[in-house]
């Protein structure tokens, strides 16, 4: 989680600043793939072989959980769920 | 390699740019060129170009990272289109 992020032995401060500047880099085009995610069909591929597809509504600040609708389940449609990461491995959409 | 979770801001900067395969929990493998890692979750987003002009984007969550390995470096034609893939009003299919 959050409170394990790895850093740099802090000895030399200007590798600390390069770590943080990577850090800021790195999480914006994270955050940025996320924003273009939502509203779009998302397949997600979750531990035990089982895929399933929905519409990407938004994550968590964590990234622990990702609020989805139109959850398709063997069992129907589920008009709005919760995925928790935990649970997946992988997910793509397209842009 | 050390436990992909536990590497360094900078040493995932590394991997941007480069085409990579990786191998996920059960045996899952995925390959494609690395866009970012988010530094919070581990999670590594890769980038196929189809042949339709989109994009494939795929992240592999970090829990489930096994092993990462470089493949190809982009040249800067790919890097300025991985770079401009998340930028709202460059991309090609975003209609506003």
């Amino acid at each position: 989680g959050p409170t394990s992020l790895p850093s740099a032995a802090p000895e030399d401060a200007s590798v600390l600043q390069r770590e943080q500047e990577s850090r800021v880099a790195l999480r914006e085009r994270y955050l940025r793939s996320l924003l273009a995610m939502a509203g779009q069909p998302v397949s997600f591929t979750m531990y035990e072989k089982v895929s399933v597809t929905a519409v990407f509504g938004t994550s968590d600040i964590d990234v622990l959980n990702f609020q989805v609708s139109e959850l398709q389940t063997p069992l129907g449609v589920q008009k709005e769920a919760l995925l928790r990461c935990s649970d997946i491995i992988a997910y793509s959409f397209q842009l | 390699m050390t436990e992909w979770r536990k590497k360094t801001p900078l040493e995932w900067l590394s991997y941007v740019n480069k085409e990579v395969q990786v191998l996920a929990a059960e045996k899952h493998q995925f390959k494609g060129w690395v866009l970012t890692v988010d530094p919070v979750s581990a999670n590594i987003l890769l980038a196929n170009p189809l042949d339709n002009g989109k994009v494939s984007v795929s992240a592999i969550l970090g829990h489930a990272v096994q092993d990462v390995e470089v493949m190809n470096e982009a040249d800067d034609e790919m890097k300025e289109k991985l770079e401009r893939l998340f930028i709202p009003g460059e991309s090609q299919t975003y209609s506003q």
